[in-house]
């Protein structure tokens, strides 16, 4: 099986409103792999995605799934949504019932599964994103963070081997963000596709595998966190630097260096661990 | 708020949703089988004890849900008593009450109090999701309960918006004179407007990835010892008809 799960090549697409929202979109998304989309708003971010889930159909170029580009027949659209999970930006354009549970239901249920097979992957849904207390509850009595639990819960119960999530970090506090996040690294270690479009530059570099720069419809850069978000005109088309990499090197020009030769520090937690470490060293010595 | 309060904090919250409209159904029956104001009054009495000491409803939220379809309930029953007549001799408007038909609109006040009484029991019990789901098991047309089901989400996500929507107008003093309060609803209904149409089209598409052919397809809520209950509120149903029909 091919290492590239989905594929884009060269795809354009057009808003009947004249808007041109993708230009010879080109990238590649690998079957496992964490990948974080960047981009300023209106770059193209949410059209490329509505397309991965063949919502959107290109005016020109493919849409490649597992090598094999998308023919958009009822049927293959079926498996293709069936694989491809989608977490919108907002919850309550997404929550359709008004209880959590039957939410969750809704895309086992057209995927046509039986009623104890639908009931066991709503259970397991709710534990994955930790909403089990919840099950019962009326959707409009949930908070903004446990309404997106909820979108994800959903798309988990379709079981996908890729999940695609718009913004889901936008409005959630910095304790409703870590929780999400913990979710994310456990669908990554179950062995899911993760594609996130972010605006937070240090999540995508902590946490990212790989990153998508977008603008104006087009893929600028595309490929390791720690090779293009260093790069000067990256960092300049998005405006910063990740914050871990940028005083990682201020304190390499005053002479203390934290960056290990093999290693490279990413996330805020390892900064804060390798400067205690520098710390005890000094003392040492 | 207050009905939907209820309905998810209830006692017989967990009970199933066709037991509950099995003896709603019943007590409706019984309302009209009820031969004098009296036994109607008493369908009545049994199910509000029913809804407020059974399920736990607090009697005064009880009286607060009722209240508008009470008064609803008054003026119909002072306007079926007192005719108007413009016509009259002296020119002035006379009022005639018709006391002859008393006992005929006492049978239908108490009546409609006892099957007011009968759904407000289902009400006060069930959300509505459940009573959707009941209707779906009934055979109701698709489409129709699909609507329903939209309806009732949208209500509350419309609320917020229009709850914002007013808040960011008057803390811009957009309610602060008359004339500003109509630019300011205008632009309410307006704004609704366009949200009504930009969610529709959201909501497509969230059910398009979510593999929707169309139909609102949900699992239907498991309810513990749901045989039992039904048993129970059928018998109890039964028992107040028959209790509506021997009564004089």
């Amino acid at each position: 099986m091919s290492d590239a799960i989905l594929k884009l090549t060269d795809v354009c697409y057009r808003y009947t409103d004249g808007t041109r929202a993708l230009e010879s979109c080109s990238l590649t998304i690998r079957r496992g792999t964490r990948t974080a989309v960047l981009g300023d708003n209106g770059a193209g971010k949410t059209t490329m995605f509505l397309h991965l889930n063949g919502i959107l159909r290109p005016n020109s170029g493919q849409v490649l799934c597992d090598g094999v580009p998308l023919d958009y027949s009822r049927s293959s659209m079926r498996k293709l949504r069936s694989r491809v999970g989608m977490v919108f930006q907002n919850p309550d354009s997404q929550l359709f019932s008004a209880n959590v549970r039957e939410d969750i239901s809704f895309g086992p249920m057209n995927l046509g599964l039986d009623e104890i097979l639908v009931r066991k992957r709503v259970d397991d849904a709710l534990l994955a994103v930790g909403m089990v207390d919840c099950a019962d509850k009326p959707v409009h009595n949930l908070s903004y963070g446990q309404k997106k639990r909820v979108c994800i819960a959903g798309v988990l119960a379709m079981q996908p081997e890729i999940i695609v999530l718009d913004e889901p970090m936008a409005g959630l506090d910095a304790a409703m963000q870590e929780e999400l996040t913990i979710i994310l690294e456990r669908l990554h270690i179950s062995g899911m596709t993760i594609i996130i479009a972010t605006h937070d530059l240090d999540f995508a570099y902590g946490w990212a595998d790989k990153v998508i720069v977008m603008q104006t419809g087009q893929v600028i850069a595309h490929g390791d966190p720690t090779e293009i978000l260093l790069r000067e005109d990256v960092q300049n088309k998005l405006g910063a630097a990740p914050i871990v990499a940028e005083i990682t090197r201020r304190l390499s020009l005053i002479g203390i260096e934290l960056r290990d030769k093999e290693y490279l520090l990413r996330r805020k937690q390892d900064l804060l661990e390798a400067l205690t470490a520098y710390r005890t060293q000094e003392k040492k010595t | 708020m207050l009905t939907e309060q209820s309905a998810y904090t209830n006692r017989w919250r967990r009970v199933s949703p066709f037991a509950k409209g099995c003896f709603s159904l019943c007590g409706m029956i019984a309302s009209f089988a009820a031969g004098s104001p009296r036994t109607a009054l008493l369908v009545a009495l049994i199910m509000t004890t029913t809804t407020t000491v059974g399920a736990g409803i607090p009697p005064l939220r009880y009286l607060r849900v009722a209240s508008p379809a009470l008064l609803f309930l008054a003026a119909s029953g002072v306007s079926l008593f007192i005719s108007l007549d413009f016509g009259s001799s002296t020119g002035g408007i006379s009022i005639h009450p018709a006391l002859g038909e008393l006992p005929h609109i006492a049978m239908v006040c108490c009546r409609s109090l006892a099957s007011l009484t009968s759904l407000l029991f289902l009400a006060l019990t069930t959300p509505l999701p459940d009573i959707i789901s009941l209707l779906r098991r009934c055979k109701f047309p698709d489409t129709l309960l699909d609507l329903m089901f939209l309806c009732y989400r949208t209500l509350f996500v419309l609320s917020e918006a229009v709850h914002e929507t007013i808040i960011a107008q008057s803390s811009r003093l957009g309610y602060a004179t008359v004339t500003l309060s109509l630019r300011s609803l205008g632009g309410l209904i307006a704004n609704l407007t366009i949200q009504v149409w930009q969610r529709s089209q959201a909501l497509h598409l969230a059910a398009m990835a979510r593999n929707s052919d169309g139909a609102l397809k949900f699992l239907e809520n498991s309810y513990p010892h749901s045989a039992k209950s039904i048993s129970i509120a059928a018998t109890a149903g039964v028992l107040t008809i028959t209790m509506a029909v021997m009564l004089p």
